[in-house]
């Protein structure tokens, strides 16, 4: 089998890209593939945050400004964070000086980058032999989320049932996977219990979204305190692999295996 | 019939027969040449008519593009598709590209040529193919 690109994707921030990527890509490093998690967030780099004890030579800014080859970025977190699969991570540089850098790029640049983007196919997933290349991206229509979602085989879009976030994700759906003739799916994400409280009630609301969207509901992600309270800190499934969170996860892995 | 005979009969068949593949490979080279310079004056036929829509002032000399992701969404739609393959092959051929792009040889070829005319790719004669890629350094 030939490995994915998945870029998750999202029209505001703070939706839970990050925390939903990296527990997507421990779930798939548990079931022992080789899985390599992009931080293409260059204006709030956040994974930096979470593997903070070792060190790459370089960042992926710096791969995508063509000072250095891919291998010199990524860091093997496979020891600690592995459970059985690979897990690889590359993390975008979270100085303030590499931030005005990446929002001060021209177009011919970023054009660069997504060619640069595009070629990480045949170096990771044909040569390197990786299963999943998952993109956290930043939110809404930026150059790098973009170039992501070109990239990418699969978009995942999350959404909180916020009125704006919801209008906001139909639109990038007419507007942007549509036209990079995506295949995406949604993840609907921070759902208040209650809507969730029984079996019928899970039915109605599945209904209600999938009449919002015109696009594969993959996942519901019940909001939990916990889950909040991991604030970036540690890889949630891996400390609690019995949580109801982690087996939504869980899951959503399976399902986007088969998408 | 006489050893003689046959021996006649048979270098004659032999002679026949490697006269009729001289002849046959020569009409395939000629039918060969006339595919090529058919495409050549489709591939200018496009040029002519994307520079009577656009007018000589927004040729590429004028305007130097980038294409770039919010460039790419601006394309219309089968514009779009081609130049998504293309920026994956890096450098191709309209039959490489149609391969990708399930869409005929002629039809991408087309495109192709358009998007050269709007100054968003580059195309280099390599002997007898036609090869595209996007002009990262120009």
């Amino acid at each position: 089998m030939v490995g994915k690109i998945i870029a998750v994707h999202s029209y505001k921030g703070g939706t839970g890209k990050t925390s939903l990527s990296v527990n997507l890509a421990a779930s798939y490093a548990r079931r022992g593939k080789k899985v390599c998690l992009m931080d293409l967030d260059f204006r709030a780099p956040s994974l930096h945050a979470l593997f903070k004890d070792q060190k790459a030579e370089y960042w992926l800014n710096d791969y995508l400004n063509g000072i250095c080859e891919i291998d010199k970025v990524l860091i093997d977190e496979s020891k600690d964070h592995g459970n059985g699969g690979k897990l690889l991570v590359a993390l975008a540089n979270p100085s303030t000086e590499a931030i005005r850098d990446m929002t001060a790029k021209d177009r011919k640049w970023e054009m660069k980058a997504l060619g640069r983007l595009l070629s990480l196919r045949s170096s990771l997933l044909n040569d390197g032999g990786l299963d999943y290349i998952i993109l956290d991206t930043s939110p809404g229509l930026q150059y790098s989320s973009i170039n992501a979602i070109v990239t990418a085989d699969i978009v995942l879009v999350v959404t909180s049932l916020d009125a704006s976030d919801i209008n906001g994700s139909k639109r990038m759906t007419s507007e942007l996977y549509d036209l990079f003739e995506k295949k995406t799916g949604i993840l609907v994400n921070k759902v208040i219990a209650d809507y969730l409280s029984s079996e019928k009630e899970q039915k109605k609301f599945d209904k209600h979204i999938k009449s919002v969207y015109s696009l594969p509901v993959l996942a519901t992600i019940p909001c939990f305190c916990e889950v909040l309270r991991a604030a970036g800190d540690f890889i949630f499934s891996e400390e609690k692999p019995d949580h109801p969170f982690t087996e939504t996860l869980d899951k959503l892995a399976t399902k986007v295996e088969k998408f | 019939m006489s050893y003689n005979t046959v021996y006649t009969e048979n270098t004659l068949r032999t002679t026949t027969m490697a006269a009729y593949r001289k002849l046959e490979s020569k009409s395939t080279q000629l039918l060969e040449k006339i595919r090529e310079n058919l495409e050549q004056l489709n591939e200018k036929i496009d040029v002519m008519i994307e520079i009577q829509k656009h007018g000589h002032r927004e040729l590429p000399e004028n305007l130097p593009e980038a294409l770039d992701v919010m460039t790419l969404l601006s394309l219309p739609d089968h514009l779009r598709k081609t130049a998504v393959t293309l920026c994956k092959l890096e450098e191709a051929t309209a039959d490489e590209v149609a391969e990708q792009t399930k869409r005929a040889r002629a039809v991408e070829s087309g495109y192709l040529n358009q998007l050269v005319v709007m100054g968003y790719m580059k195309k280099e004669r390599r002997g007898r193919k036609a090869y595209f890629f996007v002009d990262k350094e120009g």
